[in-house]
Parts: structure tokens; sequence; C-alpha cells
């Protein structure tokens, strides 16, 4: 590292603690005027062994921590850097270099999941829906169209949360390390706008970097940094997407696509659906933007250009819209295909499945262990945990506090202490034991007759009996989603929480629109 | 005020030809309208000449982007009709306006563009009245402003035309520069508002005109066309701000347009422009430069070009006497969020572009099928973009089933739709159309390896899987990297294979073929941790645990903080009886994963033998915290639909603890069979039932927490009959029980319970119970096979326990109790070979059975 980039980060490093409160929104502004600081920070960040990373990280977080929006985007724009450094020291095992930016970035993590009143964030949108009226469309034009099966579910809008809440973080653990990542990568997409182009491209190395590393195409990139695997989650890719799509769209075309091709080939070889779902629709979506104009500029890939407004289809053709009229005789629908089939397979989805994410979701009682430790109010938590640098480290060492057990006063595990609260709630026992009594004394008594290692007929009765059940309960669930959309409508709510009911129910109405497979 | 006199059957009916461009009649009304008085000859003259231009452009279209040439023979007869009538000017004044306009029109078109500016400047466009105008006027004055706008474009920046202000100054300073783009950009936008304008109203006239059904309908399906000059007022500004720079106005200029109540003529402008914001908002914008449509723009954006802001005004500078209607009314939906508008504008014209699906085969229509592919495809691409982004899989999945009207023989829209199904949980169908997906595309490994994945996974078809498994292998050298998954893929689904297998013989060739493609993959990717991992483990299964332990060191070496390798080793070290160093392992292996249950169980039995049973239920405890505060949080009451991202995020760890649960916990045969996930099938009906006979039970939604939950509680049970305290054993059964009363766990605990209290006959009848669900728990077996022994009845007795035995062979307590009957029965020989394979089998018996490491693709 140079004396002069030495220099000029010194300078930043004391500028910003001498500043009055009153200057700081001007000294934001300033901030980008400082040409050789940049490049001489991510000079800092790169080399791990640097006397200057630890005051630095430590200033970013001040940044980051003041609440000011250009400070904390300039703090932002080093966020993949910083990503890299601590994603390539922990797999080359050595945390001491890496400590400082671990506890910048869980600090960064722990101040995006709170709001400014220190409750968990919840981060939500609404999916729009076409059957409401917006300031683009009156659903009356649409047409009947959208009468599917999801149409149904989610007559309204519904309000859907896609990110949070979230836990704190102490430290960093194989298990928290990308829930928290995939976070912060969120909260940088949130400001991809503001992003220079050099943290766009340092995005984007990032990406590749982590994709193959100790895969056969790390020796086609010629890049000759860590050779071991790195471990990554769908999700996180699919964040690392969103910013290559920018990056592709916005700078450097050469590099973005680059860094998308080694996301896919990753995604490929781990088998993430997600991840190779929104990474093909960004490659096709930008395959087709390529052929429109091939600007090498590397400006904003925003075109637009007149476009004649007549229909391109031709008139005679038979399209979706001129068959609508067109009468069916009844016959043709009902070969469409094997309902039977059909029926079998949407059984299986609908999580009887054990294990399996059951569509639909529905808060569970809260459990209530009544000699849990008293949480300190959060936003003491949060103040703690804002404290960083040497401090942070040090505490790291000394050892996660040992949680609960050293203040445990008793080791009996009282189970009157430890209640649940929904039990009273939930079915008890008695209310099947008829029926299981039933079933078991026929199994017995074959059992004992026999000797049959596995009473088959049995099983297949339950498995009769379930199936009948569900089929009962898909009709009964078309009524009642039938009965809940009008209730909607004459109450004009802007909201709809489908109940969870409704969800093992809706697929029997897919099944007779759903398109012939 | 207007032109219109009431009464005159012959004037409305040719405003109306105008208004709906029906120029081919005109000529035969001129005649009738000159038949009757002489003074209407200069209107009929402006009549002709707009007759003749128009039907001119009709049949020489101007395209985009070429500039019109020079004067036309054709036009002669044009110039001379509007040049008698502006001569003699005894026209009314609207009519000598639109006369003027229509010869800059002319102008334009034959390459005049001074002159053009020149009748503008004459006529002052922005004092003509709007309100109450017939139809076709709007039309006149919203292409007037388009070719003023041309026009202006056009004509060189010096132009002493336009610094009439400054005379004098030849340097163009930059202010002039910029005030006159704006001026272009104001005619534009004032062209392309008065044009929506005029096709409401146009639309409203034919509604009108239909609906009284007036003697003299025009065409059936008479279709408006646009032409060159509205079509270039309406798209030419927000053409200029995006070739400034200027995001900020382009978008808001995509607004303007899209909040007009669209017309039958501008639903394809529509679907185009809603498509082309879409791409904006989502290429171009993020969460923190967003604006709703609603607000102001920011002053500042870090979306416009540096070198723009502060030339152009960010803010309307002109205004109209009449403006198109726009959608309004009680609770319209505003988006507030970039993509919460990008899904919007994306419904809106997924709707328009799968009503234009063309859906006929023949030849003849191959382009149209085209050109509808192509436009629906790349909304389905960004669409998938935007819920891809926010985890809302299952809607994704919904929408691209609708694109399969489009995708015959479509690679890419039916591979999208199969990805989205598994992301989004519908395993099933999801293998059905990667099944097209590899018709389609036979040399891709990675198609058939997803549906292995789902195969092994979630529906445990394994001899689907197996065969897709093959497909990878068989194709050799071409599949590359792939091949070594493959025959781990294969390796997985033998492996599977022989847990499920009921025959001995069955099980054993299983487990040789899974040992066989584990190796090859092994030596293929000597690098892949999973690889050496999956040996290993396969090794540690059929008790070869040396060589198992030196596997799965190697997978360590390759990935240090792997879950499934620290958590094998600890139960390997158990099985030789290290049970301290085991523990060890499961510590630092916690350390890192300290919210895995699975750890979490395995560390309470070793506990249980290390450190006594009080630290084992401290665990209890802890585990119980740890579930609390997990999905006590990660259950806020209103998530609408449960894919979020972080829904997805959990319920992938879900699967990886989940791997063992299908049968929810046995944490002791832990094997999962298919017996056993057909019993956890009717377990769950029967639960359903139970709680829909009572009231209102909320045990609804995902089921593994409660699964969890439940495992917990039988965890410290067993711990409680382990320190022979049944009362405390009971209660935390019972809690067990609320949550799955038919469980056969919860039957077999109940079991252990009535047999510490010494409540023989209870206990078989619960154990026959726990039977009666599950068939093949060992465990039960055991149990039951002892107190029927204790009842003497033997041969009974011998029979389940060698059912037993059949289904686990590496039970060892199972082939002791086994002897033990054996030896009551006087079968003394028969019984030592039991006590001796209890003896070997014990010798390599790991605390919890190794399957209950997860085994996924």
């Amino acid at each position: 590292m140079l004396a002069m980039d030495q220099g000029v980060v010194e300078e930043w490093l004391s500028e910003y603690k001498t500043l009055p409160d009153n200057a700081v929104s001007n000294y934001a502004a300033s901030l980008k005027d400082k040409g050789a600081l940049v490049p001489a920070l991510y000079k800092v960040i790169r080399e791990n062994y640097s006397d200057l990373l630890e005051p630095v990280c430590h200033q970013l977080f001040e940044f980051y921590r003041s609440g000011e929006p250009w400070l904390q985007r300039f703090a932002l724009q080093f966020l993949p850097e910083l990503l890299w450094s601590l994603l390539s020291a922990s797999s080359a095992r050595d945390p001491h270099t890496s400590g400082c930016i671990e506890a910048l970035l869980l600090g960064m993590y722990n101040l995006e999941i709170v709001d400014k009143d220190g409750q968990s964030k919840v981060l939500s949108f609404t999916v729009p829906s076409l059957s409401k009226p917006s300031v683009y469309h009156e659903p009356s034009t649409i047409g009947s169209m959208a009468l599917t099966e999801g149409a149904l579910a989610n007559h309204g809008l519904s309000r859907v949360v896609y990110s949070g809440p979230h836990l704190q973080r102490e430290t960093f653990t194989a298990q928290n390390r990308f829930e928290v990542l995939t976070f912060l990568l969120l909260c940088y997409n949130a400001a991809l706008s503001y992003m220079t182009p050099s943290s766009l491209q340092s995005l984007c190395q990032l990406s590749s970097r982590v994709c193959i590393c100790g895969y056969p195409r790390q020796q086609l990139r010629r890049y000759k940094g860590i050779s071991s695997r790195l471990t990554v989650t769908s999700e996180f890719l699919v964040q690392l997407i969103t910013g290559i799509h920018y990056a592709l769209c916005n700078g450097d075309v050469e590099v973005g696509s680059r860094a998308l091709d080694d996301v896919l080939y990753r995604a490929q070889l781990e088998l993430f659906p997600e991840a190779l779902l929104v990474g093909n629709a960004v490659k096709s979506s930008m395959h087709c933007a390529a052929l429109k104009s091939n600007n090498k500029e590397g400006a904003r890939s925003i075109q637009v250009e007149i476009t004649p407004t007549a229909s391109r289809i031709s008139r005679n053709a038979v399209t979706s819209l001129s068959i609508r009229g067109h009468r069916w005789k009844r016959h043709d629908a009902v070969d469409l295909g094997s309902p039977d089939e059909l029926m079998e397979i949407s059984e299986m989805d609908e999580g009887v499945w054990p294990g399996l994410t059951a569509p639909g979701d529905a808060a569970p009682p809260t459990i209530t262990i009544s000699n849990s430790f008293t949480t300190p109010s959060l936003g003491a938590r949060a103040m703690k945990k804002c404290r960083l640098g040497g401090r942070t480290s040090k505490d790291k060492e000394a050892g996660p506090a040992p949680g609960g057990r050293a203040a445990s006063e008793s080791v009996e595990l009282s189970v009157k202490r430890l209640t649940l609260t929904s039990s009273q709630s939930v079915p008890k026992a008695g209310a099947l034991s008829s029926l299981t009594r039933t079933a078991s004394a026929v199994f017995s008594r074959s059992f004992e007759a026999s000797g049959t290692p596995v009473p088959n007929h049995l099983l297949h009765h339950h498995h009769h009996h379930h199936h009948l059940l569900h089929h009962a309960g898909s009709d009964a669930g078309a009524h009642e989603a039938g009965r809940y959309s009008c209730s909607m409508q004459e109450e004009g709510l802007g909201y709809l929480n489908p109940g969870p009911n409704h969800s093992p129910l809706s697929t029997s109405i897919s099944v007779h629109l759903g398109p012939d497979l | 005020m207007t032109a219109r006199k009431s009464g005159s059957r012959l004037e409305t009916e040719i405003e109306r030809c105008r208004s709906e461009c029906q120029w081919d009649k005109i000529p035969e009304l001129v005649r009738q309208l000159s038949a009757k008085l002489i003074s209407n000859d200069d209107l009929g003259e402006l009549l002709l000449a707009e007759c003749k231009l128009q039907t001119y452009l009709k049949e020489n279209p101007i395209k985009q982007g070429a500039s019109p040439r020079g004067p036309r023979p054709n036009l002669l007869e044009v110039r001379k009709h509007l040049t008698a009538a502006l001569d003699r000017g005894n026209l009314k004044s609207d009519y000598l306006q639109e006369a003027s306009l229509l010869m800059a029109k002319l102008c334009y078109v034959e390459g005049e563009y001074r002159d053009a500016l020149g009748h503008y400047g004459r006529v002052s466009l922005d004092e003509l009245q709007l309100a109450g105008a017939p139809v076709y006027r709007l039309s006149i004055i919203a292409e007037s402003y388009a070719t003023k706008g041309l026009c202006l474009e056009k004509v060189p920046t010096a132009s002493p035309l336009l610094s009439n202000n400054n005379t004098g100054s030849p340097a163009l300073s930059n202010r002039t520069a910029s005030e006159r783009d704006q001026e272009i950009i104001t005619c534009y936008e004032k062209s392309g508002d008065i044009a929506l304008l005029y096709l409401q109203e146009v639309e409203k006239v034919c509604m009108s005109g239909i609906q009284n059904r007036s003697p003299k309908p025009g065409p059936a399906a008479h279709e408006q066309e646009l032409g060159y000059f509205l079509e270039t007022g309406l798209q030419r500004a927000h053409v200029i701000h995006f070739k400034n720079g200027n995001l900020t106005r382009g978008v808001g200029r995509f607004r303007e347009i899209l909040r007009a109540v669209e017309t039958r003529t501008t639903q394809n402008l529509r679907m185009t422009i809603a498509r082309q914001l879409a791409e904006i908002l989502l290429r171009g914008m993020c969460e923190q430069s967003y604006w709703s449509p609603m607000e102001d723009p920011p002053t500042v954006s870090p979306l416009d070009d540096p070198a723009q802001q502060g030339h152009t005004h960010s803010n309307k500078t002109y205004s109209l006497s009449r403006r198109p209607r726009l959608y309004s009314g009680e609770n319209l939906f505003c988006p507030q969020e970039n993509t919460e508008e990008a899904l919007l504008l994306l419904l809106i014209s997924e709707s328009m572009a799968n009503r234009d699906a063309v859906l006929s085969r023949i030849p003849e229509h191959n382009n149209d099928r085209i050109i509808s592919l192509q436009s629906a495809s790349v909304v389905y691409d960004l669409l998938t973009i935007a819920l891809g982004r926010r985890g809302q899989y299952e809607m994704l999945s919904e929408c691209l089933e609708r694109a399969m009207k489009f995708a015959f023989e479509e690679f890419h829209l039916w591979y999208q739709l199969a990805l989205s199904l598994m992301a989004a949980g519908k395993s099933a169908r999801a293998v059905k159309v990667l099944k097209e997906c590899i018709r389609l595309k036979p040399d891709d490994p990675t198609i058939p390896l997803l549906a292995v994945k789902l195969c092994i996974g979630p529906l445990h078809w394994l001899d689907e899987g197996e065969c897709f498994a093959n497909m990878v292998v068989d194709m050799g050298e071409k599949a590359a990297e792939f091949r070594a998954k493959g025959y781990l893929a294969a390796g997985l689904v033998y492996s599977l294979k022989a847990t499920d297998a009921s025959l001995r013989g069955i099980q054993e060739e299983y487990q040789r073929k899974a040992l066989g493609a584990f190796q090859r993959a092994q030596s293929l990717s000597p690098t892949d941790h999973l690889a050496s991992f999956y040996l290993a483990l396969q090794l540690a299964v059929s008790r070869q645990i040396p060589e198992a332990l030196g596997y799965v060191r190697q997978a360590l070496q390759l990935q240090g903080d792997d879950v499934h390798s620290l958590h094998l080793l600890a139960l390997l070290l158990s099985a030789q009886k290290h049970y301290h160093d085991a523990l060890n392992i499961i510590e630092m292996a916690l350390s890192e994963y300290p919210e895995n249950f699975n750890l979490l169980y395995t560390k309470v039995k070793l506990e249980t033998l290390c450190r006594g049973p009080e630290e084992a239920l401290l665990s209890c405890k802890h585990m119980l915290e740890i579930w609390k505060s997990f999905y006590n949080l990660t259950n806020p009451s209103d998530s609408g639909r449960g894919s979020s991202l972080l829904d997805r995020a959990i319920a992938d760890r879900r699967q990886l603890n989940a791997m063992t649960l299908p049968d929810f916990s046995d944490p002791d045969t832990g094997s999962v069979h298919a017996t056993s996930i057909a019993a956890s099938r009717v377990e769950q009906a029967l639960s359903e039932v139970a709680s829909s006979l009572q009231s209102s039970a909320p045990k609804q939604g995902p089921l593994h927490p409660w699964m969890t939950l439940a495992q917990i509680w039988l965890h410290a049970a067993e711990v409680y009959v382990g320190m022979g305290k049944p009362a405390e054993a009971t209660a935390c059964t019972q809690e067990a029980a609320n949550l799955f009363p038919t469980s056969h766990n919860v039957l077999y605990m109940r079991g252990q319970v009535a047999e510490l209290r010494g409540n023989v006959d209870e206990a078989k009848r619960w154990y026959e119970e726990a039977l009666s669900i599950n068939p093949t728990h060992v465990k039960t077996m055991q149990r039951l096979g002892l107190i029927l022994q204790q009842l003497q009845r033997y041969s009974l007795s011998e029979k389940v326990l060698r059912d037993a035995v059949q289904v686990n062979s590496t039970a060892h307590d199972v082939w002791n109790s086994l002897g033990e009957v054996l030896q009551a029965q006087g079968n003394a020989a028969a019984a030592t070979e039991c006590f001796l394979a209890a003896l070997e089998l014990e010798a390599s018996s790991p605390v919890l059975p190794f399957t209950i490491i997860p085994r996924a693709l």
C-alpha cells in the first residue's frame, strides 16, 4: 500500500471524528468529490493485514450508524468487497484476519433488522391483483381470463412478508452466515441506484469467485486466490443475481455477463431451482435486449424506441381471444387429460407428505416457557451491539455467554413450568382413541391369528379413508372459498389473508382448470 | 364556438366520417354539400384536401425514423385545394385554422419544415379550444403538435425563427438550447395527451353509435389506426427523455400514458409501455430510488444523467384545458414499491399477451406465433425476475402455468415452469414437467438431476429416481462435471432403497450397489466433499466403521464445517464407544450450528451416557428455548402466502432436518421405511380428523415445527424413563400427545412409561396400538417381544422379534431379545447364534442410527 493512499485514509479517519454534528450532512455530500479516497479504502479492505483495517471498519460502521443516507450509502458501496474478504478468510480457516470485518457486517445487520424504535423490522409488499382496480387498470376490461385458482385464492390484494423478522446475531456461525449475508445483500440491492460502477464491478467479481472457486471453471477464469469450495445458498445466489442484473443494465456488460454465467454454472451444479429460475430469466431477457441494441458504451442500456401500435398479429390467426367465443362440444372438454392422475398428484403436493412445507401458514400459538430469562429490551440490546471495533472482537474471544445454562436455578426439568399455552386448544388424544382402538383391535386380531408381519389391508383402509376425507374436504372448501370471495366484495376489504383451511383444497379447482399436460 | 350547426344532417355526417377516418366517403358528401349552397365551396376544398392527404398517407405511410422526401406529384392537388381555401379566406375561423394546420402538415410531408413552422406560428396552437371541440378536431390538434415537434427537431438550432427574443446573437447559449429541447418535448407531450383524449372520445362516440343503433352504422369491425403522427406524438416525448438519460421524466411520462383510461386502439401501446416501464423499474431502479406514481418525483435522482441535471425542468411545464380521462374511483391500488409496480404492470401486459396467444399451428401463422411467443416470453421472464426477488414462487408457478399455451416445443418456458414448480414445493408436478424438458433437451444432465433431487427428497419415488439417475450415468463423458453427480444420485437412490427393503437379501444387494456408485462418484470427483461423505455414510450403515472414519475425515478436510460430516463423525466415534470424543465433536458442531435439532438429539443421547440424565434434561430445555425463539419469530401473522424468501430459507433448513422425519421423529429406528411413511400419512390424516373434531384447533400451517416440538418432548420423556421417573415422563409424553395423539412414537413412549410402572398389560396394549399405526417400528416390536416373553407366549414373541430383525438386521437389542426367547424355548444353539450376533453388532452400534443423517441431493 502506498504512503499516499495511507495518508488519504488517515486524513479521512481523523476528519470525520472532529466533525461537529451539524456539519455531517454537508460532509456526506462532499465525500464523493474525494477521488483518491474510495480506491484507497478498497486497497485497505483487500489487504487483510493492514493496520488501517480495524479503524476503517470502525469508521464505516459509524457512517452506517449515523442514519445519514449518504454516509450509509458510502459505507454500503464496500459491501461486496467486505463479503469477499469475509468469505475467503473463513474458507482459509483463518478467523483472526476477518475479526473486524465480521464485526462490521454483524453491526450493519443488527442495525438493519430493527426499525427506529428497536422493533424487529418486517419487510413486506403487496401482491397486486388484476381483480382490484388500480391506477393503471380497470378489472372489467381485463376480461375473465384471470379466473383461476390463484385468482380465487387471492381475490384482492394480499400483503406478503418477504424478509424478516430476523434474530439479532452476536457471532457468525456456519448456520447463520448466509442468512446474515443474504439479508445484507438485500439491503445493498435496495440501494443499487446509488452504487458506484466500481462497487458494481466488485459485486460481479464477488459473484464469480464465490461460485467458481474450487470447481474446474476456476482454471478457465484464471483466478488464483483461494482454491477451496465455498458453500452457498440458493437465496444468496438470487440476491447476487439481482445485483448482477442491475450491473448488466447499467454498467459493465462484460463483467456482468461473466458473473451471471458463473452463478448459473454453480446453480446447476448445486441444483438450486430458485437461482436457476431467476438466472435463466435474466439471461433470456438480456439476450432479447442485446439483440435490439448492441451498445458497447457501457452506459445505461435502457433504451426505448417508438413502436408500432397496431397489432403485429394477423387478423385471421386463431388466438386465445378469438377462440373465446367458440363453443366447444362437451365431450371434448372431458377428454383433455386423465383427471385421476392429476388428482393424485395434487394430493401429493398438498403437504400430505410429512415434513414438507405445507402451503398456507397460520401463526402457531405462542409457546411460553415461563421460567425463561426475561430478555432485555431490544433497544438496549441493539445499543450494546452497536459498540464495535476492538471491544467486540475481544468479547468474541471470551466466547459466547453461556446462555441460560449458568443461571438455571434448578437442574430438574420441571414439566409444569415449561407450559405449552397452546396445549389446551390442541386435540386431545381421547377424541380419537375410539377410532384408533377399533383399528388396533382389528390389527391385533389379525396379528395374533395369522402373524402377518405387515397388515397391508389396514393401511389401505386408512389410506382410502383419508382419500375420501380429502375429497369431501375439497368440495367444502371450494364452497367456502366462493363464499369468502363474495363477502370480500361486499365489504370491500383491501386485504385478504386466505385462511389455511383453503389452501389444501384449492388444488382440486386447479385440476379442472389447469392446462392439459 | 363550434362549427356544428344543429339540425344539419349532412354536417353531422361529415363530422362523423372525419372522426372515424372514413375518408372514402368524403368526396360524395362534398358533392352533396356543394349542391346545397355555393358558399360551401371553400369548405369543400378543405374537406377534399384533407381526404386526399389522409388517403395518400394511408397508402404511403411514413416510416418511423425516415425523413419525408420533397414534393410529391400526388400532393399537388391537395396544395391546390388548400391554397384556394386559404386565399379566398371566406371560411369560418375554425375551418380556416384547420386549413392552415393541414397546410402545415402538407409542408412537413414534403419536407418544408420552416414553412410548416410558419403556418403553426400563425395559427397559435396553444389557443385552440379543446373543450367542446368536435372529435376530429382533437385529432387534428394532436397531429399538429406532433408535427410541430418533428419540424423543430429537423430545423437547425440556429434558426432565426426561434431566436426571435434574443436576436442578433449567433452563438447559441446553453440556455436557449435547453429551452428549445423543452419546447420540443412539450409539443410531443401535448400531442400525446390530446391524442389520448381523442381516442377516448372516438371510442365513446362509437359505443353510443352502436347502442343507439344509428341508421347508418359504420363497418362493424372498424378499427382505428393511429398513423405516423399520433404514434409519434404519443411516444416521442419519452423516447427523448430516455435518450437524454432523464429517467425520472421518462418514467413520469410512461405513467401518465398508462394512467389514462385505455381504448381499443391504445391496447397494444399500453402493453408495450407497461412492459417497458416494468423493465425500467426492474433494471434501472431500486427500492431507495423509487417514487410512487402519486408522488412528486425527487428533485435529484441518481437515475438521471448528472450532465443533464439542472438543465431540464423536472416538473410539468404546460397545462391543457382538457385532459384525457384517468382511472379513478375509490380505493384505487397504487403501488408503493418498485417490485409492486413492476408486478402490476407485468400482470396487465401478461393478460394482454395471453389474449394474443396464437393457437393455430398451421404454417401460414408461423410468423404470428413467433411474435406472440416473443412478446409473451419477455413478459414472463420479467415476471420471473420480479417474483423471484420477492420469493413468490407459488404465484410464479401459477403465472407460468398460464404461459403453457405458448409452450409447445419451447424448452425455455417448460424449464422455467418446472423450476418454478420445484421452488414452490409442487414436487410431483415438477417431475412431470421435467420429463417433458428432458424430452426437449435430452443432452442436458442438469434436468434429470433436478428430477432425482425431487424423487429422493420430498417425493420418495425411488424407482423413478433410479431411472433419472441412470440417464445421467448413461450420458457418460458427455455429462462432464455432472457425471459424478449422476453416480452420487444413483448411490443415494440405492441407499434409500436398501433402507426400505424388508428382505435382507435385497437390502444387501442395494447396499452393495450404493457403495459401488458412491465409490465411482468419489473417484470421479475427489474434491467433492459430498461424494466422500456419502461413501462414509454408506460404509457406516453397513458397519464398516474404520473405513467410514477414513472417508468422513476426507470429507471434513474438503469442507470443514459441513454439519452432516461432523454429525457422522460423532456417531462413528460413538459406535467405537468413544462417547466423550463424540460429545466433543457434537459440541463443536453445535457451536457452528446452534439451532440444528438433529445434532441436539444426538447430544441428549450422548450426555445421558457421559454426564448423566440431568445434563441431558438441560439440553432438552435448551432445545425448547431454541424452538420457541426460532418459530415464534418466523411466523408473522400477516404473511399472506407462505413462500417468502425467509419461509423458503427455513423450509430448506427444515428439509435438512426433516429428511429423517417423514415418520416424524423415529428417534430410535431412524430409518425411513416406506411403511413408516405410509404410517405417518395415516397419522397425519388421523390428526387432521382429530383437530377437526375439536372446535377451533389452531394447529395448522407447516407441520414441521410441531413435529420438532413433539420430538423434543419425547426425548425428554425418554430421559425421564431412563431416570425411572414415570410421572414426569408421562407429562412430557402428554405434551407430545397433545400435538400428535396418534403418533406411534407417542404410543410407544406411553408403553415404556407403563412398563416402568409395572403395568405389563397396559404396556402391551400401547405397543399394539403403536404397531397398528406403524407395523415396522422396530423399537416397539422389540419391547412387545419382550413383554410377550414375560407373558410366556414364546412363539408369538419369537415371531414378532424375527419380523423386527427382518426390518432392521443391525438392531443388536432385538437379536439379544430373540436370543433370550429362543433360550427360554430351549433352543440353545440358535440362542447362542443370536447372542453372538447381538454382541458383534453392539460393538459397532452408534448411539443413534446412522440413518438419522439425511440423505439428499
